[in-house]
């Protein structure tokens, strides 16, 4: 009696609301994209909705029991756990193919996708290890031996293959950079082995996700912009190439940048953040250089599927297909949508966008509720990432902190990768959009990592772990 | 070391992320419209039901431009199955390549669409989508492949209506259709790829009236391309409507009647009905069959032959042959005269041979004389008056006043200027002004005897056929005419506003009735110069014009109107190469109102010395 009270006081009911909205709002857009008209009641159970409507009793059946047990078992079992998910990943690849993976253990549509839940057991045991190690972190063992947690599973979800759950997986670095475990030992290993050279922490080693995605992000920009001529808009006869136009950008942002600080900043902060600064613009110019350099002297075909993925070419009923598809649904909601069951490009009847139920969920969520329904829905996202970041940051024990850093950035990757892939910003790797695409796996995965979180975060007081 | 800020970094990627795709977002679904279109070219298909083209009537009510049914062979890769092109190819009287090749073109053809964001073709080629194999295949052709299409899976065929031209005459009136370009569908989105515009004629300028208004039906249609439902429940949807019928002022009879005069001629007639403007004829010949530029096949087939042809069947010669009119010319110059005062009704000049050749008669004592005689000095003297009025003391400034003021009067005969007739590309013509000779001169360096040839319709002078027949119509109505135009009503509705305005010339009617008078007595008196014109019951009145051709033989003219106390219609009649214009040009005239008035001709040697007669610059075409 009193434990229930403790939990319904010390529930975070902000990211329990929100997550229930999304529950419901993926379901109601599975009954409409799969809906029926010969059986339109949500319980007939030929219709994915049905079905859809089981899995979502038995992922709430689940958090009831996860709300009832201690939380402790988590930190306890954690490697029984992470080994269960193992063997089950090395069992499914003696499973029968569907759609050319190995993704799939039981029969049809009732069976379960390992790889959903080697994440959960995943980032259960990454949690229990780095939060048992000493204070002294940055060696190359504790480094390593994080890596192997993921390595495993990642190379068996590899073999299935899964490209899209790989992915998903390497959002841990994001985890193990708050956390202060990057690759720095491992390249201060390689930099030191030189005569002469004696660092103590590189730059880039320590911050190395972050600059690693900077960096994709710029050898995009570079790339989108390689075939363009840029036109400065006050001076009209100079003409510059679009990659150059990158290192401009990029030059006149950090002399902005320095004189910010030559205003606001303290002397210290000053000769540190000129020198960041610098180094970055020589980075950051260096790279985009090089990107421009490299991709022109690719051969035509490599080119062409480089240009293909970019958009800057158009292929749409080839390679493109999908993508095309997708973004045509998405595109033509307009602001306010075409309503409600109304999705003319991505219902499952028409088939336009292929998996528009499961991976292309977005689709139809944003051909019917436009862009009024995407705004929600990215807002929606953005509080229960931030919350779960707040949720995390208030934890006193660090494997509840780390727990709750993995279940945010898991569903970070899946948003920013799922919707990227609806809007032409991400290649097109089948991953779900959690809480909404269709199907019992990754419902009750993601289910059971958020009411996980709620519980671990509900007892949070209760002891100093 | 505290990593804590590191959770700045962390949240700054996931906002970041936000409000990047929030852009996007906003860019893709509200700003650009890009992907909406795509998606409608995806699952909302428009199925536009193009209706039948409005038929046209002549002035008697005979259908003489109507729809007839064609055939496209149409395919679906995705339906075919194990193609036997040989004996494919043989049912379609095609080689394997030949077949071989329509595929390839298909996909790199009608398989592509125009990309108005990269300027490219892009490539768009379904195998489930259906694409004309051949198209507009008559119904002769297409049955004798249908019987057999049952053993060619993925072929069928779908009906398609073109034009029809019951009459092989007026091609150069009536115009042809050809598909639209690409700068027409960009202009005008009623038009589609593949779809037909009115190209010249009364296709073209009555394009919006005949082409009706298409039927849409919007369906969702599947990833296979099959109908789901109706969009909306058909709420959008809307019926092909066929464009009311367009009745022409046009007199088939005497059209055909007209080109077989004209045949193995080069030349035009035009005639109009002064009272109301109606073109009853315009025949440009030589001329072809219409039905020769029915479709694709047919255009591509006949176009440049007809193109290279020496003779320019192509060329509507009533609208956009520039010739100098000639002694035609005079009866405006005497209008003008009077009605500026500088002479009357009974002026006479001597017939002074010194001052330009002039053919043998007596001196002409008054306007009619002048005009029955076509007396070359005597016009010399009326168009010096008009032109030197003696208003300046400077002659060149004299001249210039004269010349403009005289300019003014032909642009209320409708002259230098574009008639305003209901078919695109008529020329102006050309009627001087003082600019004009500045050009050529300098300013003040000319006057009346530098530009006298104009006087008598030479030198810079140009009129169109069509000009010439609107001068008989305007004397015919004694100073007014309603401009020239061939549809006479649109459905329910009459012609169009700008032909049911009445506009009048600068010439007091009054001044008409001697002019008149010497037209009578050119065709029907004694040393007039339109006798073969003659006719026993009807009192024609007209003015013949030999216009000199540095080129070659002369021209031959003949404008007139008939009967004469009521007219009922105007004709020009011009022959090029034909010699003196009482010769060829006035019995054709003749004919032709004979024909319209009691429509039979009761002198046949008349009608059969026309008929065969083949002018020596009508060039045969090598077989």
């Amino acid at each position: 009696m009193r434990k229930d009270e403790t939990l319904i006081s010390h529930l975070d009911w902000p990211l329990f609301i929100a997550f229930m909205t999304m529950l419901l709002m993926g379901f109601a857009t599975v009954y409409s994209v799969a809906y029926n008209p010969e059986h339109p009641n949500i319980y007939s159970f030929d219709e994915k909705y049905g079905k859809q409507l089981i899995w979502l009793g038995v992922s709430l059946f689940l958090g009831l029991v996860v709300f009832l047990i201690d939380s402790d078992i988590y930190r306890k079992f954690a490697f029984p756990i992470y080994l269960f998910t193992l063997v089950l990943l090395v069992v499914v690849l003696f499973m029968p193919a569907i759609n050319g993976a190995h993704a799939w253990i039981g029969i049809g549509s009732m069976g379960i996708q390992p790889a959903e839940f080697a994440k959960i057991s995943s980032a259960l045991l990454l949690a229990k290890y780095i939060s048992e190690l000493s204070v002294k972190q940055q060696t190359t063992r504790n480094v390593l031996g994080a890596a192997m947690i993921l390595l495993v599973p990642m190379a068996l979800i590899l073999l299935q293959p899964d490209a899209g759950t790989f992915v998903v997986f390497t959002s841990f670095l994001f985890v193990m950079y708050r956390e202060g475990l990057t690759f720095d030992p491992i390249i201060l290993g390689v930099v030191n082995s030189f005569p002469g050279v004696r660092f103590k922490e590189t730059w880039v080693g320590s911050h190395f996700i972050p600059i690693m995605f900077v960096a994709i992000f710029l050898s995009v920009v570079t790339l989108l912009l390689s075939n363009v001529t840029i036109t400065l808009p006050f001076i009209s006869d100079i003409k510059i190439p679009g990659s150059m136009g990158v290192i401009l950008t990029l030059l006149i942002l950090a002399i902005i940048a320095l004189v910010f600080i030559r205003r606001f900043g303290t002397k210290r902060d000053r000769s540190r953040a000129t020198i960041i600064i610098v180094l970055g613009l020589l980075l950051g110019g260096g790279l985009s250089f090089g990107v421009g350099a490299g991709f022109s002297s690719l051969a035509p075909h490599q080119k062409d599927r480089i240009e293909l993925f970019l958009g800057l070419k158009e292929d749409p009923n080839g390679k493109d297909y999908n993508r095309n598809r997708a973004m045509a649904a998405v595109g033509s909601g307009g602001l306010i949508g075409k309503g409600y069951n109304k999705a003319s490009v991505s219902s499952v009847e028409s088939n336009h966008v292929p998996e528009s139920e499961t991976d292309f969920i977005f689709c139809p969520f944003a051909e019917e509720w436009g862009f009024i329904g995407t705004l929600v829905l990215i807002i929606l996202y953005m509080f229960m990432l931030i919350r779960i970041v707040v949720i995390a940051e208030r934890q006193r024990a660090g494997f509840n902190r780390i727990y709750a850093y993995c279940v945010a950035m898991i569903l970070f990757y899946h948003f920013a990768i799922n919707i990227g892939m609806n809007i032409g910003f991400a290649p097109v790797i089948g991953i779900p959009l959690p809480f909404f695409s269709y199907g019992g796996s990754s419902m009750m995965s993601f289910s059971m990592m958020m009411f996980i979180l709620l519980k671990l975060d509900s007892q949070r007081k209760d002891v100093l772990r | 070391m505290n990593f804590d800020a590191r959770r700045y970094v962390i949240v700054a990627f996931i906002i970041l992320v936000g409000i990047i795709y929030t852009f996007r977002l906003f860019y893709m679904q509200v700003v650009d419209d890009t992907w909406t279109l795509r998606a409608q070219e995806i699952a909302e298909k428009r199925k536009e039901i193009i209706p039948p083209r409005g038929i046209i009537f002549d002035r008697n009510g005979k259908k003489i431009v109507s729809n007839r049914t064609y055939y496209n062979l149409m395919m679906c890769e995705d339906k075919i199955k194990h193609l036997d092109t040989a004996s494919f190819a043989k049912l379609i009287g095609w080689t394997r390549e030949e077949v071989r090749q329509r595929f390839k073109d298909i996909v790199k053809g009608e398989g592509t669409y125009y990309n108005k964001n990269s300027g490219k073709r892009t490539s768009n080629y379904q195998k489930i989508r259906k694409y004309p194999f051949i198209k507009e295949l008559t119904l002769e052709e297409i049955s004798t492949i249908v019987p057999h299409l049952k053993n060619f899976p993925g072929f069928f065929e779908q009906v398609t209506s073109m034009r029809n031209y019951p009459y092989a005459n007026g091609a150069n009136i009536l115009g042809y259709l050809s598909e639209v370009t690409r700068e027409e569908i960009e202009q005008d989105n009623f038009y589609k790829p593949g779809n037909n515009i009115g190209r010249s004629g009364i296709e073209r300028f009555y394009e919006k009236e005949l082409r009706g208004i298409k039927g849409i039906k919007y369906v969702v249609t599947s990833a296979l391309n099959n109908a789901i439902e109706s969009y909306a429940d058909g709420k959008y949807d809307t019926t092909a409507r066929q464009a009311p019928p367009l009745k022409m002022g046009m007199d088939m009879l005497i059209q055909a009647y007209g080109e077989k005069l004209m045949q193995n001629k080069k030349g035009c007639i035009v005639a109009i009905e002064p009272s109301t403007g109606e073109i009853l004829s315009m025949v440009s010949a030589p001329s072809f069959d219409p039905n020769l530029l029915v479709g694709k096949r047919n255009i591509s087939l006949n176009y440049p032959k007809l193109a290279l042809d020496p003779n320019m069947p192509l060329f509507p010669r009533p609208l956009q042959a520039e010739y100098p009119p000639g002694s035609i010319f005079k009866l405006i110059q005497s209008l003008i005269g009077m009605q500026e005062g500088v002479i009357d009704e009974n002026s006479g000049f001597a017939c002074d041979k010194s001052v330009v050749g002039c053919h043998n008669h007596s001196s002409a004592r008054n306007i009619p004389e002048a005009v029955q005689y076509s007396c070359n000095p005597y016009f010399y003297a009326v168009v010096r008056r008009i032109i030197q009025q003696n208003k300046k003391g400077n002659l060149y400034a004299d001249a210039e006043l004269g010349l403009n003021k005289w300019h003014k009067y032909m642009a209320s005969f409708g002259l230098g200027q574009e008639l305003g007739v209901d078919v695109s590309g008529q020329r102006p013509g050309l009627i001087p002004d003082s600019k004009y000779y500045d050009k050529w001169y300098g300013h003040h360096q000319w006057a009346f005897s530098t530009i006298r040839s104009i006087s008598i319709g030479q030198g810079e002078v140009k009129l169109t056929p069509i000009q010439m027949a609107n001068i008989a119509a305007i004397i015919a109505n004694k100073g007014w005419f309603y401009t020239p135009h061939f549809v006479k009503s649109i459905g329910y509705d009459g012609a169009l506003s700008q032909f049911r305005k009445k506009h009048y010339t600068k010439v007091n009617s009054k001044h008409f009735n001697p002019v008149i008078e010497g037209m009578r007595r050119v065709v029907n008196e004694n040393g007039g110069t339109a006798r073969m014109a003659r006719m026993d019951d009807i009192i024609i009145c007209g003015k013949t014009g030999t216009v000199q051709n540095p080129h070659g033989e002369d021209h031959s003219v003949f404008i007139a109107f008939a009967p004469m106390n009521k007219p009922k219609i105007a004709i020009a009649v011009f022959v090029e190469n034909a010699g003196f214009g009482g010769t060829w040009a006035a019995p054709i005239a003749s004919l032709m109102i004979e024909k319209y008035l009691k429509r039979k001709i009761k002198d046949k040697a008349k009608e059969q010395r026309i008929f065969e007669a083949r002018l020596s610059n009508y060039k045969v075409a090598a077989e």
